[in-house]
Parts: C-alpha cells; sequence; structure tokens
C-alpha cells in the first residue's frame, strides 16, 4: 500500500484543470444535438400522429436500453465501418466526434422527455389566449409557451446534465482525453502510486462541476420564473 | 355581419353540436343561454377555431370559408377581426399586465411600441385597473383578471367579442365588476356573442336570447320573447329551474 501523499492531491488537480474545458465541451455538444434529436422526438409524442410517434417510442425503448460504455463502442467502431461502405473515411476524425454521437443518441431520450413534460405543464389555455390575440401558431408557441416551459424544464434539464457529466466520464475508455481520461494517464505515468489523490482530485473537480451547473440553473430558475415569484404577495 | 351555419361537432361518439346556425349583426348583444352539456361552449369555440368544427360555415364580413377545411391564413384572419374572453381568464402567466394588452397590438398587429403602450393603457384605464399596469396574473385577483382579459380583448379594437362564460370561474362579490363592464361595452355598441348563466345580464342587455340544448338552437328570439313567453316547453322547464320567480303565463 502506498503511502497517502494529500499535497499530490494539488499536484493532480493543477494538471487534470485543463481537460474541464473536454469534458464541457463533450456535455455542450450533447446538449446540442441530442436536444436536436430530443425536440424531434417530443413532438413526435406530443403531436399523436401514429407514425412519428411510432418511430419515437420505438428510438425511445431502443436507446433506453443500451448501457452508455456499450452505446460509447458501438459508435466508435461501427460509424466508420458503416460510413466507409460508402467510401467515407472518418478514422482519423477527433475522437470527441464519436463521443459526442454517442450521447447524443443516448441522451436525446431524456432530453425530449425533458422537452415533453416541460411543454404539456403549460396550460393549453396560454396558445388559445395567444391565437386569439392575432398571433400566428409560431409566435404563440415561442413568445407565450416556449418561455414559461422553459421555466418547468430548468430543474430536469440541469439533473439530466449532470447525469450527462457523470456519464461522460465513460468516454476516455475510447480514449478521449478529458477529465477522467487524463486522470487515468496520470495514474499510468506513475505506474499506479497516487491512485487514491488522483481520483479524489477527479471527485473535487466533479463535485465542483455540480456546484456550478445547480448555481447556474438555480439562477436562470428565478430570473425567468417571472409572473410566478411573487405569488405569495397578492395584492 | 357574422353568419355561422352547420356547425356539426362530435367528441368521439358524443354529438355535441348538430347543425347549429346563429346570425350576428352589428352591434347586436347575443347571449347564449342553456344547460352545461348542451353545447354552447364549444359552439362558441368553434367561430374561433378553437375547436375544430367536423362541418359548417363561417361568413365574417368578407371573409367566408368552411370551418373543418381553413386555411391558416383564413383562421389567423377571422382571430384578428375578434378577440376572445375566456372563462378562467388565460392572461400570459409570463407577462404583466400592461404586456398581456399589448402583446396582440405589437406582435400580432404591427402596431408601433408607444402607440401600443398608449391603447392598452387606456383599455386598461377603462376596466379599472390604472394601478395595476406592471402587475403579473398571479399578484391580481380572479376579477381583476378577467378585467385585463376584457381589456385585451377591447384593445384591439375587434368586430366581435366573443365571451365564453366570464364570470363563471369568479367569487359571486366579484361577478359584479365583471358584469357591470360587460354592461358599458353593450351600451358602446361593442358587438359581443355572450355564453353565461347570469339571467340578469341576458334580460337587460342582450338583443338577442339563443337557449341551446342537447347540441341545437332550442329557441331564439328577443330577451322579452324568450323570458316572458318561450315558445318550447324544454326552454319553460330550463327557465323555471334557474329563475326561483319565473312564471310563464305573464
Amino acid at each position: 500500500m502506498h503511502p497517502f501523499h494529500p499535497e499530490y492531491i494539488i499536484t493532480a488537480l493543477l494538471k487534470i484543470v485543463p481537460y474541464v474545458g473536454i469534458t464541457l465541451l463533450m456535455m455542450l455538444g450533447t446538449v446540442i444535438f441530442g436536444g436536436l434529436i430530443g425536440i424531434l422526438l417530443a413532438r413526435a409524442k406530443i403531436k399523436r400522429r401514429i407514425i412519428p410517434r411510432a418511430i419515437a417510442e420505438g428510438y425511445i425503448y431502443l436507446t433506453r436500453c443500451i448501457p452508455s460504455i456499450v452505446m460509447l463502442f458501438i459508435v466508435y467502431y461501427g460509424i466508420p465501418f458503416l460510413l466507409l461502405q460508402f467510401g467515407i473515411d472518418v478514422n482519423h476524425f477527433s475522437k470527441g466526434v464519436f463521443v459526442i454521437t454517442a450521447f447524443s443518441i443516448l441522451f436525446a431520450s431524456n432530453l425530449g422527455e425533458v422537452f415533453r413534460a416541460a411543454y404539456l405543464a403549460v396550460d393549453p389555455g396560454q396558445r388559445e389566449a395567444a391565437v386569439c390575440s392575432g398571433l400566428s401558431e409560431f409566435q404563440a408557441f415561442y413568445r407565450i409557451v416556449l418561455p414559461q416551459a422553459a421555466v418547468h424544464a430548468l430543474p430536469n434539464f440541469s439533473n439530466m446534465l449532470v447525469n450527462l457529466m457523470k456519464e461522460g466520464a465513460l468516454a476516455y475508455s475510447i480514449g478521449l482525453i478529458d477529465v477522467m481520461g487524463e486522470g487515468s494517464l496520470l495514474i499510468g505515468m506513475n505506474q499506479g502510486s497516487f491512485s487514491l489523490e488522483i481520483y479524489l482530485a477527479m471527485a473535487i473537480i466533479y463535485w465542483t462541476l455540480t456546484l456550478v451547473i445547480e448555481l447556474i440553473f438555480g439562477r436562470l430558475e428565478k430570473s425567468l420564473s417571472k409572473g410566478r415569484k411573487h405569488a405569495t404577495s397578492v395584492a | 355581419m357574422l353568419k355561422v351555419k352547420n356547425v356539426s361537432k362530435a367528441f368521439k361518439d358524443n354529438q355535441v353540436l348538430k347543425k347549429v346556425d346563429l346570425e350576428v349583426e352589428k352591434g347586436d348583444v347575443v347571449v347564449i343561454l342553456g344547460p352545461s352539456g348542451s353545447g354552447k361552449t364549444t359552439f362558441l369555440r368553434c367561430i374561433d377555431f378553437l375547436e375544430k368544427a367536423d362541418g359548417g360555415e363561417i361568413e365574417f364580413d368578407d371573409i367566408k370559408t368552411d370551418l373543418n377545411h381553413a386555411s391558416a391564413k383564413t383562421i389567423e384572419k377571422i382571430r384578428k377581426k375578434s378577440a376572445f374572453v375566456f372563462q378562467n381568464y388565460n392572461l400570459f402567466a409570463n407577462k404583466t399586465a400592461l404586456q398581456n394588452v399589448t402583446e396582440g397590438l405589437t406582435v400580432a398587429r404591427k402596431v408601433p411600441k408607444a402607440e401600443a403602450i398608449e391603447i392598452a393603457k387606456k383599455a386598461l384605464d377603462k376596466v379599472g385597473l390604472s394601478d395595476k399596469y406592471d402587475s403579473y396574473p398571479v399578484q391580481l385577483s380572479g376579477g381583476q383578471q378577467q378585467r385585463v382579459g376584457i381589456a385585451r380583448a377591447i384593445a384591439v379594437n375587434p368586430d366581435i367579442i366573443l365571451f365564453d362564460e366570464p364570470t363563471s370561474a369568479l367569487d359571486p362579490e366579484l361577478v359584479g365588476e365583471v358584469l357591470k363592464i360587460m354592461r358599458e361595452l353593450a351600451k358602446e355598441g361593442i358587438t359581443m356573442i355572450v355564453v353565461t348563466h347570469e339571467m340578469k345580464f341576458a334580460q337587460d342587455v342582450a338583443t338577442k336570447v339563443v337557449f341551446m340544448d342537447g347540441g341545437v338552437v332550442v329557441e331564439e328570439g328577443s330577451p322579452k320573447e324568450i323570458f316572458t313567453k318561450p315558445k318550447e316547453e324544454r326552454t319553460r322547464e330550463f327557465l323555471m329551474r334557474i329563475l326561483p320567480d319565473f312564471d310563464y303565463t305573464i
């Protein structure tokens, strides 16, 4: 057993912190692309047309059953192979692309459910009042329904981000150098010494990230819930 | 001015409207009465395309269309010429009273912002809410919210205002303030269709009373005709239950 060197936690932190950007980039990419698929899924489930709805349900069922690490490898090995059949070589692409693809596919269903629940939480009368005021369906959606749905979506969305951050640590298994990847490299370079210190350093980083996410979303929720916050002080 | 014909609507197996007709002239105050479940609200909602009717036509000034095959553009045109006051107010929860009123002006009708604010303030003053411009709906009582709803409706200067049981969700002591404003609007000659259970309002203000039951118009006429000598047995039964002092032999 190696002796414990708490001061090495600081050394490890300094080495790993520069890779926080990669972790955040992975999350951002996933939210953007997963979000786009998620919007389509939510729409398909809300609109209740049979075929899009069946596709959405099928998609959610299939992706929900696959562990992240399995999806990562399927995408990492599968997509280059698939595209090569069409003469497109993506083997030199950054690993980040595959990581974002895999997590987008997986988290689209979570995001879709977050969006759908948030949309349904807005009283249908809000849309009705908007279109009766002469707004088009699109104006009614983005000016009246969306701002209210966003407030409902925020708590679930920030939960989902924290989940994504944790699952994202698996990306090191296909060789992405993010927080987890750099930590593992450090452990390797030290031939296993300071493992505990390095893992503690990583835990501190993930704690901090979670804290920041929750703070940001707490603030956002407060500032966006106009017309809600004075609910107790009825004039 | 407004003619709707043969409006039919079913929810699954339940035929809510069976070929309902209605004609409204400019300046009319049409009050639709009837027991709950008679299709009054659904009928009103079909006129503004909040429910899609299964069949029927609408003729609104120069706009003429089928109720079930209307294009999005035509629907928008009809909605811009009309206004709707809801039973549950449906004020935009994320907007202040003033913004609730300006929304339909600036966004839907491209009125310049400063002008819209002027119009909105006037409308809110008219319903007695000069001190509530910046209040959010949650900060207002039910009666105040409904008055904002009416301000939102009159601000766009519509050809017709549709009222869907505007006082049904209110505490009894708040009903009066809303009815008072509606009486004023009627006096000014604003055309309205009002679905309500307020018999006194119907008797005093209506130019035409329509009695609906079971998805059809049972009878229609002037308040005097309906309230003092109804022709149909069904109307008599209804009025007898609703009005304690109703006596149709007068």
